[in-house]
């Protein structure tokens, strides 16, 4: 029996397989950000519905729901309804949505066909998203009192997910 | 009712194959001559199972029969019927029944071919032919079931994936691809044979190479229909982006050119047997690692199919396969070896060797860069990518060395000679190289790795066409007639060598084509008004509107342009960008305009109201790699044509010997 | 006093910035054909986030199409490659690096195939030494499993 091939020929079976077992049951899909644990970006941006600046840093002091979305992206209307009612129950809670890549006019059209509650912000050229490390939308992040990023959330939410992550920045 | 017939059917093949395979090795432990013919009954029985179980499938599809779990995944009334004949293979479970009819139609082949010879060997390959497809029957009667019952039956379907109608070349890429693929098992069915028999005589290395080389034809052509279809289809410009599934296709076609070209020398001077068996198990190998791949879920590719219960049992298998293989190579390989030398390693020998270290490290690269990232995953929790500047930066120079292999190898002489004879065969191939080389700096090209593929391809082409040509060279020294000399010399004796180098022409081409298209590629991004002009590489490109299409499964947007040379109107082009009521983002189909020299790309960035955001990409050489490709596979199949029955017969040393050149 | 008002003016909206991530720009502005040569380059070192495995040089996604003008706005004002690399890194993790760094558990993606070329190329010549000194084969008394084949050598054999 040849004892080199046996050896390197367990070795290589051992490592592929052990390899690929540990590929399965994770989601290719899903990207860890690097952006949790540290301070959120800074931005300032106008908000299209109620005309103010919105200036990140000056919202210290309570938590920050920033949620990415846009017209053009069909989840977030399926989204839109659990952000609303759930800024409507928290008052505490400060929510942003920033819009990317699209109009005032159509903002506000969907706006207020579909109500909205908090300031919806324009980021024109996707900057603001790209500092954050969007990649799609409806991307959420969750921001705490001190303004560190403590939780990111991709796709639709439903107030479950959204109250979950929640407490994640009111620890 | 079709879908209960289509389900006894796949049981019935997991009942037949599993026996079979258990009576084929008993039959090849007890050399039993009764056993075998056995054997050779339940091959074709399982083979039978498999062609009319994708049969009823097919009835079903096209009978739009929606009670059948597939029928419904895939199927659509909204669709024409080349489509619903190709959505057979367009979804997972389809695809993996698929698999098994080729698979049958091979092991139900290969067994006829051989019914009555090599009768020492049959039954364990048969046996280990029936134990794969016993595998897969299992998949598809388990896991992968596509002939499940639905009901109530709903009335029509989504029809299969929109990337899938988008192009003809779909319907050739996937049965070539399985043919590869699939055919890789006959010779790891031979392999396991000589090593379970202890042996690997003389008369039995051409099946075992001629199972090896039709397959890789197939695949061959098949990975060029991958590339020429991306590249066709998904608007990017490019034909490769090392995509962990097109890697899954590439690396058996690794592993089974160094076996090829490994099994040359052990045909000749009795060497290196352990080796090519490797080489061909390593090849069934990665098949079964490519289909994991491209099945599980577990890499982000634009190919995959949806993440299913079926990645924990492919993976099963490949570690029950993995581990079988290596243990008959470490119990048996010592009893193949040492039944020869070779003279000298600075010679043909050598290169060969040579050859398959820089084919192993290809093949090495390529999985390492595609699995890299999963273990990363697995073992630091932190996700990183493996991408194309990686892939191209490693690939590029083991390919050139290839290439030089190309051209250095077959000049050198076998065996043993003396250093003007070397010098003889060396040289002048340069002044070719030199010329490619200076033809290529005239045209512009200043990269350095491509100079140096002009240079060794220029070489290549000139040894290549020089040996190819041989033994008509000798004939015609002799005073033999052109016509009866040619064709004597080159297709009926020659014919294996001449199909090689053939080959080896083919790939020269490629090589060259690739280099070029890839470095000397121009594009520019511009928008343009309707009516509105723009000037680049030669061509005059107009954009005069938009047309919206609507068909049953999707909605289409073309983009017209008047494309002119020198004033003169040359052709229109028609990219589009296609909504499918199945997918969110909208997919571009690019316009190319083909020239012997080079293609013409154009693909739309973003369409509002009267403008046009176009890419524009020139691209030399492009047709060429298609072309070559092609080649490739013609000459993979001149060598396949089998000759007159030769027996080998081993001759004392006193007898005179023939010329050995004009053999191989 | 309008210089001020004009200043708060554009000071009021701001999205943030490279220059909060990787400082200032440590290059030269590029502009022209340059610029459009090394914003291929840099797009195809960068990896579409939500695309399969797509460079943003190659994906028609609109959240690619804003990371190119993003690299094409940071060469303008004179990043480097290594700091636009590293801007994205920082917010998209090093899964949006298409090139491996050459850092920590990563250098083995780099060294591993070369090490296999290395140890390749030691076995290659050893076995090719080996083969060269191998004995000649003896005539191998194959089983004969072929009548004609039984017939010839006997002939053959025959003194």
């Amino acid at each position: 029996m040849n004892r080199t091939v046996l050896i390197i020929g367990i070795i290589i079976v051992a490592v592929i397989v052990f390899v690929l077992f540990a590929g399965l049951g994770k989601d290719p899909q899903h990207i860890d950000s690097p952006l949790i644990g540290k301070p959120a970006p800074p931005f300032t941006l106008k908000a299209v519905n109620t005309g103010q600046t919105i200036d990140l840093e000056s919202l210290r002091g309570k938590p920050v729901i920033v949620n990415f979305w846009a017209t053009w992206c069909v989840p977030c209307y399926e989204e839109h309804p659990t952000l609303v009612a759930n800024a409507r129950q928290l008052p505490d809670v400060q929510f942003v949505g920033v819009v990317f890549n699209d109009t005032e006019d159509k903002i506000n059209q969907f706006l207020a066909a579909r109500g909205s509650a908090y300031p919806t912000l324009l980021d024109a050229n996707g900057k603001t998203a790209i500092a954050y490390g969007v990649g799609g939308v409806p991307e959420t992040y969750f921001i705490n009192p001190s303004g560190i990023i403590v939780a990111k959330f991709e796709g639709p939410m439903d107030s479950e997910i959204l109250r979950a992550n929640l407490a994640k920045a009111l620890r | 009712m079709t879908a209960t017939f289509g389900r006894f059917l796949i049981l019935a093949s997991v009942l037949v194959s599993t026996t079979g395979a258990f009576i084929a090795y008993a039959a090849g432990a007890k050399r039993s001559p009764e056993g075998l013919k056995w054997s050779q009954r339940f091959a074709y029985i399982f083979a039978g199972l498999m062609v009319l179980s994708t049969g009823v499938m097919e009835y079903a599809l096209i009978t739009h029969d929606f009670s059948v779990q597939y029928v419904a995944h895939v199927g659509s009334t909204q669709v024409p019927l080349w489509v619903t004949i190709v959505s057979l293979w367009s979804s997972l479970e389809g695809s993996i029944l698929f698999w098994g009819f080729i698979l049958g139609i091979y092991i139900a082949a290969t067994t006829w071919v051989n019914r009555n010879q090599h009768q020492d060997y049959m039954p364990f390959a048969i046996g280990t032919w029936l134990s794969c497809g016993a595998f897969f029957s299992f998949l598809i009667a388990g896991p992968a079931n596509p002939f499940l019952s639905v009901v109530p039956a709903p009335l029509d379907g989504p029809g299969p994936n929109p990337l899938l109608q988008n192009h003809l070349l779909m319907i050739i890429h996937p049965p070539m691809l399985y043919l590869g693929y699939v055919g890789m098992t006959i010779p790891f069915g031979f392999a396991a044979a000589a090593l379970l028999r202890g042996r690997l005589g003389q008369s039995f290395l051409r099946p075992l190479r001629a199972s090896l080389l039709l397959p890789w034809v197939f695949l061959t052509i098949a990975i060029m229909l991958g590339g020429w279809w991306a590249y066709e289809v998904l608007g990017w410009g490019g034909y490769w982006a090392w995509d962990p599934v097109e890697n899954a296709s590439l690396l058996p076609w690794l592993t089974a050119t160094a076996a090829l070209h490994s099994a040359i020398v052990m045909e000749r001077r009795g060497v290196l047997k352990g080796w090519t068996v490797t080489l061909i198990q390593a090849s069934f190998l990665l098949t079964i690692l490519g289909t994991f791949m491209t099945r599980s879920g577990v890499f982000n590719s634009v190919h995959s199919f949806t993440q299913s219960a079926i990645g924990p049992t492919i993976l099963i298998f490949l570690a029950a396969v993995l581990l079988f293989s290596v243990l008959l190579l470490a119990f048996r390989i010592d009893s193949l070896e040492a039944e020869g030398r070779i003279e000298s390693a600075v010679s043909r020998e050598g290169m060969f060797l040579v050859n398959n270290l820089f084919f192993v490290v290809f093949t090495f690269t390529v999985l390492v860069g595609t699995v890299f990232p999963l273990v990363v995953e697995a073992v630091k929790g932190k996700q990183m990518s493996v991408g194309r500047p990686y892939f191209d930066a490693m690939v590029v120079p083991v390919g050139t060395a290839l290439l030089f292999l190309l051209g250095v190898g077959p000049a050198l002489p076998w065996g043993k000679t003396n250093r003007k004879e070397m010098l003889r065969a060396l040289l002048p191939p340069l002044i070719t190289g030199a010329i490619a080389l200076a033809i290529g700096y005239a045209f512009g090209v200043r990269n350095g790795w491509t100079l140096l593929t002009l240079l060794f391809g220029g070489y290549a082409a000139h040894v290549t066409f020089a040996q190819m040509w041989l033994p008509l060279r000798q004939r015609l020294k002799k005073g033999d007639a052109f016509a009866p000399a040619l064709i004597d010399a080159q297709l009926r004796r020659g014919r294996r060598r001449f199909g090689g180098y053939v080959v080896h022409a083919g790939a020269v081409i490629v090589f060259v084509a690739i280099a070029v298209s890839s470095t000397m590629r121009t594009q520019q991004e511009v928008t343009l008004t309707r009516g509105q002009s723009t000037t680049f590489a030669g061509y005059t490109v107009t954009f005069t509107g938009t047309e919206e299409r609507a068909e049953p499964h999707r909605q289409s947007t073309i983009a017209h342009f008047n494309i002119a040379r020198n004033g003169k109107q040359v052709t229109t082009m028609e990219p589009r960008m296609n909504q499918y009521a199945a997918m969110r983002e909208p997919i571009g189909t690019p316009a190319v305009y083909s020239t012997i020299g080079r293609d013409y790309y154009l693909s739309i960035m973003n369409l509002q109201g009267d403008q046009a955001g176009i890419l524009i990409i020139n691209m030399p050489m492009v047709g060429w790699i298609w072309g070559a490709v092609l080649l490739m596979g013609a000459g993979g199949l001149i060598a396949l044509i089998p000759a007159r029955k030769r027996t080998y017969v081993v001759v004392p040393k006193s007898a005179p010997t023939i010329d050995d050149e004009a053999i191989a | 006093m309008i210089a001020t008002f004009f200043l708060l003016a554009l000071l009021q909206i701001k999205a943030p910035d490279a220059a909060q991530f990787v400082g200032q720009p440590k290059g030269i502005p590029l502009s022209g054909p340059r610029l459009e040569e090394q914003t291929m380059v840099i797009s195809h070192e960068l990896r579409c986030p939500v695309c399969q495995g797509l460079a943003i040089g190659d994906s028609p996604s609109i959240m690619a199409a804003n990371m190119k003008a993003q690299v094409r706005e940071l060469l303008e004002r004179g990043y480097t490659e290594e700091q636009i690399l590293s801007y994205f890194e920082k917010s998209y993790g090093q899964f949006v690096l298409l090139k491996p760094k050459f850092q920590g558990v990563n250098t083995l993606v780099w060294i591993l195939p070369i090490a296999v070329l290395a140890i390749g190329f030691v076995l290659v010549v050893s076995k090719a030494k080996k083969l060269e000194v191998a004995p000649a084969p003896a005539a191998v008394e194959e089983p004969v499993d072929d009548p004609y084949l039984a017939q010839v050598r006997e002939m053959v054999e025959k003194p």
